[in-house]
């Protein structure tokens, strides 16, 4: 019993040590997506040619 | 005499020379222009039916990876042994996602079939489960094919 509640008491303080972590990792990516969605919607010429290169550069790769 | 009017014949010829080639060179910018000003509606028609702007603003990541197999397809990657890969990997995730629920249901359905005739000998009999029936998440059995006669 005493193993068990260690365990779990071991798992508790993890969870708390990692979840604010893991909260603020997942606002940045948050942050991250919002502003690579409104630099692509600022911007979608450059980035509708810049794919376009990297998938015509990728297709030459595959081809050789 | 003669050489005064050579000599203004001359000059008449030049001008009638140098008059007619600005008016080819003025017919060639207008053609030019008018080339230039055809150009330009035609991509502004082609990106106003495309809406592309449109698409991005709906779909920014959907439409940069449909631009990027556009350009792989463009670079001559398409019939490469790289994309076989791809569309076979594509085809078993496709299918493992969409025969797997089946043959789970299935499989449930046998083993309802056989825990039943088991224990129809004593106690309850569960309900046995033909084709095209199917339990959704609450358990409930429910007939895709309608009644079945």
């Amino acid at each position: 019993m005493e193993i068990a509640e260690k365990i779990e008491e071991t798992a508790r303080e993890f969870e708390e040590r990692v979840r604010p972590q893991l909260d603020q990792a997942k606002k940045r990516l948050g942050a991250m997506n919002d502003e690579v969605i409104d630099y692509i919607k600022a911007n979608p010429g450059k980035c509708l040619l810049g794919a376009l290169a990297v998938g015509y550069i990728i297709g030459r790769i595959a081809r050789r | 005499m003669a050489a005064e009017s050579e000599t203004r014949g001359n000059n008449n010829d030049r001008e009638h020379r140098s008059s007619a080639l600005k008016r080819q060179v003025s017919r060639i910018e207008q053609d030019a222009e008018d080339a230039w000003s055809r150009t330009r509606d035609v991509f502004s028609d082609i990106s106003q039916s495309l809406d592309v702007k449109g698409r991005v603003n709906r779909h920014p990541y959907g439409t940069l990876a449909a631009a990027v197999g556009f350009g792989y397809v463009l670079g001559g990657g398409f019939f490469t042994p790289l994309t076989a890969r791809i569309l076979r990997l594509g085809f078993r995730i496709g299918v493992r996602l969409a025969v797997l629920p089946l043959l789970n249901d299935e499989a449930a359905g046998v083993i309802n079939n056989l825990m039943g005739g088991e224990s129809s000998s004593g106690g309850e009999t569960p309900r046995p489960r033909g084709r095209g029936q199917r339990s959704n998440q609450s358990g409930q059995s429910q007939s895709s094919e309608g009644k079945v006669p």
